[in-house]
Order: structure tokens, then C-alpha cells, then sequence
């Protein structure tokens, strides 16, 4: 029985029996994990606060190597990223965020990148009022990290740079179709030079600033558009989070 | 050798409840073989009794067994004091408290992302048609203090924001009763301070 102790971010907490929780953490030393809170929902538990999703803390728990399910020991809050839970916009967005990582990272694999970009990611959200540059930031960044970024640079089949004005780009090949290959394999959708480079940005940027990245409104769009479009193509399925932007944004 | 299908059928349907695994079960199913046959027709008639009787209340959506429920029908309660709770068994919570003497409004749920549940599948359409009429005070949001229940309550002030002249107030959060100070966590620790009160 070995006892592990890590910073992590809860990003899923559900009931389990009378008055214990499951809770999935994205680690900082183990990547994602899934720990029972014994007794978590009772009044007088410590782990209460600590437990809730989007809380960066100290975690210790326990349990043997290599199982799936562990036991929850300690938790201490680091930072509890107030800011955001009295906002909805950025709430919806930090749950969004919480949501891409659930179903995109996969349990037991140590993940240091995937758990610095999500704790940089919601202290910028804490910080930053400007919120359409984050989440296309995060969402490029995370399909980098779980190893489907798209090839933004020269033809993905014939490795030919692209010409200026419209790009064609293919989801099912990840990347950037030159004009000769596009009629061959058919591209899904055209965008602009600008939005690639914008989208090249994304990539690079310090998370903490890229709030100065300013779309113009057309790209916004198209940006979200390739963005949203690959992490549908890579899942197969719609998070149910994304809508929640999108409509709580309207309140 | 097989068990004789009744046995079967009962341990089978016990596992369905929440808690009660496949020795839980076998012991409940051997427990009521083994007693008075009264006794399991008691709880047989119990549960049809349930299911038969009980209803939601067409008012507040809490369970009840007459429409509307003893609360929305007692007259001698505040109606102009809604307090909204996220399911029908936290009225009963509330009610041993024996101090709130208002009405209730159960929402059925809270709003949650993850689980892909909106607005649209609670009762808040609901609880903007009661406060829209006149005579309400005020609307107290008692849903749980955790990520959905806070987003739920602060979904709920803001819908309710046109009607200005009633009062949307939150439960507070804090240090339970008999807890020690030196345990708290320091949300739980703001939270209390946010919502100190001076002494009388």
C-alpha cells in the first residue's frame, strides 16, 4: 500500500453511497486519478471545501500501485479560485475546461504538461475579464498535449507550403490541404491566413497574456469554428458543458 | 443447488436499492423468509403505499399524499416567504428545524454542466410565475453550497432580478455547529466571515 502526495485540481466530484464522494483529480505527479472521499458529505468533514471541482490543493492518498479506484487521506486548499464561481461566464468556461480534461486525458498516465496547462489556465480565467482567447487557447493546447495537433504549417499530405488567402484544411487528416491534394482527398473547411496564424499564436502565447490577443470578429468565429470542429472530430461526441457557454453567456 | 426463484427474485430486486449489494441483500432476503409473515406484508403494503399514494404537490412540487400539500395548505404560514430547495426531502430537513414558517418551492435538481442539466429542466418557470404575483417578500435560496448548488442559486437571483421589489436572499455558509476553528479550511473560513453578524 503506497501513499502518494501530489498538488491537484478536482475536476469531477459525484455522490457515492450515504455520505461518501468519488472524486477525479488531475495530479500534478500521477495524472488523472480517481479517489473515494470517505464520509466527505457529512457536515463536519474537512474535505468538504477541498473537494470541489476547479480547487487547486495538496492531496494525499493512498491505495495500491497500478489499481484505478484509491482512498483519499488529506486534502489542503492551495487555491480555491473564488473569482471564478461568482461569475458564470467564467464558471461555464472553467467547467468546460474541467470537461475537455475528463474526456480527453486517460487515467494512470503522469501528465505534468496537461496539469500545468490547466492550473495556469484558471488562474488566468481568475485573473482575466476577456475569456474568448482562453478557451480557444486551451482547447488547441490540450488536443497538442493528448497528441492531435493539427499541422498548421506546410500540406499535411504533400508537405508543400500553402499559398496566401484561403487555407483548406481536412479534420480527418488533422492539418492543412495544399490546392492540388484538397481536390483529391476534399478538404471540410476553408479559412483565412490570418486565422491560422492566429490559431499558430494560440500555441505559443504565455497563457497569462494571451487575454491581449485580440481576434478581429470574423476570425473569432472561424477560430472557434476549427477548434471546436477538431475536438468534436478527435472525441466523436458533443461535451455536454459547451452548450452551457454559449447560453449562460446570454444572461 | 439453485435457490428457489422467489428467494431469486427478491435478492435481485433489493440489489437495485442504493447501498444494498449481493450479501446485503441475501441477508435482508433470509431476514424476511426467516420472520412472521405479517411482517413482510406490512412492508410489502408499505411499499405498494408508496408508489400508490404519493404524490407531487401541484404547488411546491414537494411529495405528498393530497394536492396541495399540508404546507401549501396551511393558512397559517407565510406564503409571501418562498424558500427554494434543490430536492423534496430537504423540506422535510428544513421542517425539523421547526423554525421556517414560510412555504417551499423544490426545484428538482440543480443546474449542472457536467450532466449536461439546464434551467429548462428544473421548476424555475415555476418559481418566477409565484414571485411575478403579488404578496411575495422574499425568496431564500437554501440549495447545497457546492459548485452546482451556488451556480443554481446565483442562476436563480439573477432570473429573479426583475422583480426588485422581492427580496432574494442565500443561506449562510460556514463553521458548523460544535466544529473546531483549528480544522476549518479557508473557503469555509471566508465564507464564515463574509457572513458574520454583529452580536446581540
Amino acid at each position: 500500500m503506497a501513499l502518494y502526495k501530489t498538488r491537484a485540481i478536482a475536476i469531477k466530484s459525484i455522490n457515492l453511497s450515504e455520505s461518501d464522494r468519488l472524486v477525479t483529480f488531475m495530479t500534478e505527479n500521477h495524472g488523472k486519478v480517481k479517489c473515494v472521499a470517505k464520509g466527505a458529505r457529512k457536515i463536519k468533514n474537512q474535505f468538504w471545501a477541498a473537494l470541489e471541482p476547479m480547487s487547486l490543493i495538496h492531496l494525499i492518498y493512498f491505495g495500491k500501485e497500478h489499481q484505478s479506484l484509491f482512498r483519499l487521506n488529506h486534502s489542503d486548499i492551495i487555491e480555491s479560485f473564488q473569482t471564478i464561481r461568482d461569475d458564470f461566464d467564467k464558471l461555464y468556461t472553467g467547467i468546460y475546461f474541467l470537461d475537455l480534461i475528463d474526456a480527453m486525458i486517460l487515467e494512470g498516465h503522469r501528465e505534468v504538461k496537461v496539469f500545468s496547462l490547466l492550473h495556469q489556465s484558471l488562474a488566468a480565467l481568475n485573473q482575466q475579464s476577456e475569456l474568448e482567447p482562453l478557451r480557444r487557447l486551451f482547447e488547441i493546447r490540450l488536443l497538442s498535449l493528448a497528441g492531435y495537433q493539427p499541422q498548421l504549417e506546410h500540406c499535411v499530405l504533400c508537405r508543400k507550403a500553402p499559398q496566401n488567402g484561403l487555407i483548406s484544411f481536412s479534420y480527418a487528416h488533422n492539418g492543412i490541404l495544399c490546392n492540388s491534394c484538397c481536390r483529391r482527398a476534399g478538404s471540410d473547411i476553408q479559412f483565412s491566413t490570418g486565422t491560422r496564424n492566429y490559431i499558430k499564436k494560440l500555441l505559443e502565447v504565455e497563457i497569462k497574456t494571451c487575454e491581449r490577443l485580440k481576434f478581429p470578429k470574423g476570425q473569432t468565429d472561424e477560430i472557434e469554428k476549427v477548434t471546436h470542429r477538431l475536438i468534436l472530430s478527435h472525441l466523436g461526441r458533443e461535451l455536454k458543458s459547451y452548450p452551457f457557454i454559449k447560453n449562460m453567456a446570454e444572461l | 443447488m439453485k435457490r428457489p426463484p422467489a428467494v431469486t427474485d427478491l435478492i435481485d430486486e433489493l440489489k437495485r436499492l442504493p447501498g444494498i449489494g449481493q450479501k446485503t441483500a441475501e441477508r435482508l432476503s433470509f431476514f424476511l423468509m426467516r420472520g412472521k409473515a405479517e411482517q413482510a406484508n406490512k412492508l410489502a403494503t408499505a411499499i405498494q403505499n408508496l408508489k400508490e399514494k404519493i404524490i407531487l404537490c401541484s404547488i411546491c412540487h414537494g411529495i405528498t399524499e393530497s394536492d396541495p400539500c399540508d404546507i401549501c395548505s396551511d393558512a397559517t404560514r407565510d406564503h409571501s416567504q418562498i424558500c427554494v430547495v434543490e430536492e423534496p426531502h430537504d423540506v422535510y430537513v428544513m421542517e425539523n428545524m421547526g423554525y421556517f414558517k414560510g412555504v417551499y418551492h423544490v426545484l428538482m435538481g440543480v443546474i449542472s454542466p457536467l450532466d449536461g442539466i439546464g434551467p429548462d429542466d428544473l421548476n424555475i418557470e415555476m418559481l418566477k410565475e409565484k414571485v411575478s404575483k403579488p404578496g411575495i417578500r422574499e425568496v431564500i435560496l437554501a440549495t447545497n453550497p457546492d459548485m452546482e448548488g451556488e451556480s443554481t442559486a446565483v442562476y436563480i437571483s439573477k432570473v429573479l432580478k426583475p422583480y426588485g421589489e422581492v427580496k432574494v436572499t442565500r443561506i449562510a455558509r460556514g463553521l458548523p455547529v460544535g466544529s473546531d476553528i483549528e480544522y476549518a479550511d479557508s473557503v469555509t473560513l471566508l465564507k464564515s466571515l463574509e457572513g458574520r453578524l454583529e452580536m446581540r
